[in-house]
């Protein structure tokens, strides 16, 4: 278990960098295109009010402490994880929730696209405020 | 003494699709609903949620989402001169428990049966005279034409959200959809599913021999969907678990994620779990329900629930149970051929399909829906399919789905390796990978001698008596295999595999390996009551304010899965409650 979290955190640091890098140099994330990314979440999170979804709200992810949200039930691994969320953990977390945050409890498999993932996340900094 | 507890208008006994489908559109029309469900409580979150819901020695080995035998079962002969003796372990079939039902763990694979299927014996006795149907094959038409249901089969692919693509859409042929299917109004509400590298090859192979393959009609979601009712499906993950689990992703059409909350929404609704019923309660005429006993089985609490209507919408199998239990309608009596509660039950006959095996290719298991497939209907549904050649009624389908690549249940081996060992391991390891499969799935017409009846030895734990099944497969059914059987191995041989097992003859039936949980019939639908125990509306002949809906209707099965028509029945059954019997209650014409 310890071996796969220090696995997850050593990419974490090479996908930061390589998604700061393309972002600001090659494209803008377009968040438009994000909101259609988007869909593949919408049946568990909400933007808004927690309402009957099966994840916790996205409302004000961005700079929130995972796990955090008194009203949702997270699974332990979530919890403990010690994470914040930002374009970059978001990345990570997104591209390989498993690998990132291993026990977690969300029903994804990823988003392989870097592209998208920009785009998703370009989306919840508008939208999940 | 039993708590008698207050009157409502509709009692629902099990709250799965059926149940849950009439617990809705009833609660929603001001009817006061309670459902009373066996089983617990169940929801996504916690309950199907990863990692703890892909373990499949507890869901598929040790069947953790289904009815526990040690608590009621049934029992089994194959003839009645065999001793009937309980199911002591789940096998061939796999009665689901607690809410949502075998909804909750089923495949997704969801049909609209055909017009044949709807006028069968009309259907034969025209285009193959009356002496084509042997005497002992109680086969009869369906009181209800495809085209009335045509409107019910959509409600429900739309509710469950079923990935697909059409073939008919009024009375067009659509390139790449099932071409031999009845007109539909509209098309799928998802486009299908992507479809395996073994699927492509099928579709390309059978394409090539002058087939029509299309992608086989699937409640695992393509895309996020959200359903007319407002319910939001997930996108499918492909991860391999559908059948005996749980969905992790909402992704699979469920009735604990659309109709079963609705209902729950609504003040007029009110759900009991871990409520058994065990009888309905008729009054001194015996042609009136006054309501049900029921059991909550966590205290030994008795109850009565008095009710207007009631509902039976538990396991096929059970709503049969419950009416042998309750002397709803005369029980039928194989020997005379009088009665008509246990006739015509049917199952679905399968092994007439082939493995294979290459030593270049790689087709990732692992990377599996429950429903998605490519099939074909060229010797099942197509009319053009000339019967006389096979000398059966009939047809099957063929399909090459990938419903999982599981650990402990996915081993294909070449035929000839040691059952275990060293060899065993080693071919394993192998072909894991590197096998495909193509199903034969064939209908399965009614004998008078398959049956239910109530066992006269054995006793549930609330001391009342078993449900005895009598079944086996018959010549009808090894014909069709067989010939069905050939063709699927002939497209097999074009696709130069290395080996190939199969194509499989079809023996004794046998109630302990996995086939599927497609029984029917036992409580059939029709236009007399001297030949069914429901009229068209899934309504009792014999106590009107009695419906018995599910595929215990079915007078017999085809070689599709059967929860297309449950659903679409349901909505059918809920609607001419609401529309026709609440306005007038009685027997409905």
């Amino acid at each position: 278990m310890s071996r796969l979290v220090v696995r997850g955190w050593w990419l974490v640091a090479a996908v930061v960098v390589v998604a700061f890098s393309s972002s600001t140099l090659v494209r803008a994330a377009d968040p438009d295109k994000g909101k259609a990314i988007f869909e593949q979440c919408a049946a568990c999170h909400s933007l808004g009010d927690p309402g009957d979804y099966d994840g916790p709200s996205l409302k004000g992810v961005i700079g929130r402490k995972a796990g955090s949200l008194e009203d949702y039930r997270y699974s332990a691994a979530m919890k403990r994880s010690d994470v914040t969320w930002d374009a970059g953990t978001l990345d990570t977390y997104v591209t390989d929730p498993q690998a990132f945050i291993p026990g977690n409890r969300m029903a994804f498999a990823g988003i392989s696209d870097k592209t998208q993932r920009e785009d998703l996340i370009a989306y919840l900094a508008t939208a999940a405020r | 003494m039993a708590t008698r507890l207050k009157e409502v208008d509709v009692v629902i006994v099990g709250l799965g699709w059926t149940g849950g489908i009439l617990a809705k559109e009833l609660s929603e029309a001001g009817m006061h609903v309670v459902a009373l469900e066996r089983g617990g409580m169940r929801a996504t979150n916690p309950d199907f949620a990863i990692p703890l819901i892909r373990d499949e020695l507890k869901y598929a080995v040790r069947n953790a989402l289904m009815q526990n035998p040690a608590r009621d079962t049934l029992t089994f002969r194959h003839s009645q001169s065999e001793r009937s003796l309980p199911m002591r372990q789940l096998g061939s079939f796999l009665p689901g428990e607690g809410l949502g039902g075998a909804g909750v763990h089923w495949n997704g694979v969801t049909w609209r049966w055909t017009g044949i299927d709807h006028a069968l014996r009309s259907h034969y006795e025209q285009r193959y005279g009356k002496a084509f149907i042997p005497a002992d094959m109680p086969v009869q038409d369906w009181p209800i034409t495809y085209k009335e249901l045509e409107p019910y089969y959509d409600k429900f692919e739309h509710t469950a959200g079923v990935s697909g693509k059409a073939g008919n859409l009024r009375g067009t042929v659509q390139a790449g959809g099932n071409v031999f299917e009845a007109p539909r109004d509209r098309d799928y509400p998802l486009p299908p599913l992507e479809p395996s590298y073994s699927q492509m090859l099928f579709a390309d192979a059978s394409a090539q021999a002058g087939y029509h393959p299309f992608p086989r009609p699937s409640a695992n979601a393509s895309r996020a969907y959200t359903n007319p009712d407002g319910s939001r499906l997930g996108a499918c993950v492909y991860c391999g678990h559908c059948e005996r689990f749980g969905c992790e992703a909402n992704a699979k059409g469920s009735p604990h994620i659309t109709v079963i909350p609705k209902a729950m929404a609504q003040p007029t609704f009110e759900l009991r779990t871990h409520a058994w019923v065990t009888k309905v309660l008729l009054d001194s005429t015996r042609r009136k329900a006054i309501g049900v006993a029921y059991t909550n089985v966590l205290t030994g609490e008795e109850y009565e629930q008095p009710a207007g209507l009631v509902a039976l919408c538990a396991y096929a199998i059970n709503n049969v149970h419950l009416m042998l239990l309750s002397g709803i309608g005369a029980p039928y009596d194989a020997t005379t051929q009088k009665g008509v509660v246990g006739r015509n039950y049917c199952y679905q006959p399968g092994g007439g399909g082939v493995t294979l095996f290459f030593e270049d290719k790689i087709f990732n298991p692992f990377m599996a829906t429950g429903a998605f497939g490519v099939a074909l209907d060229d010797f099942h549904a197509s009319d053009q399919f000339d019967r006389t050649a096979m000398g059966a009624i009939g047809g099957a389908t063929i399909t090459v789905g990938q419903s999982n690549g599981r650990p402990i249940g996915y081993r294909p081996v070449p035929a000839g390796t040691p059952r275990w060992g060293a060899e065993w391991k080693k071919a394993t390891a192998k072909w894991y990978l590197r096998s495909m499969n193509i199903g034969v799935t064939a209908s399965n017409m009614p004998n008078r001698y398959n049956a239910y009846d109530l066992d006269p030895t054995y006793k549930n734990v609330f001391g009342q008596p078993l449900l005895r099944l009598t079944y086996n497969f018959l010549e009808n059914d090894k014909k069709v295999v067989g010939f069905v059987g050939q063709k699927a191995a002939e497209i097999a041989r074009s696709l130069k595999a290395t080996s190939m097992n199969g194509p499989g003859t079809l023996g004794e039936y046998s109630i302990v390996p996995y086939q599927s949980t497609h029984n029917t019939g036992g409580a059939i639908m029709g236009t007399s009551p001297r030949d069914s125990a429901v009229n068209r509306y899934m309504q009792s002949w014999d106590v009107p304010n009695v419906f018995v809906v599910g595929a215990s209707a079915f007078p017999h099965n085809s070689a599709y899965n059967p929860t297309g028509p449950v659903g679409a029945l349901a909505y059918w059954a809920a609607d001419a409650i609401k529309t026709k019997f609440r306005q007038r209650p009685g027997l409905l014409t």
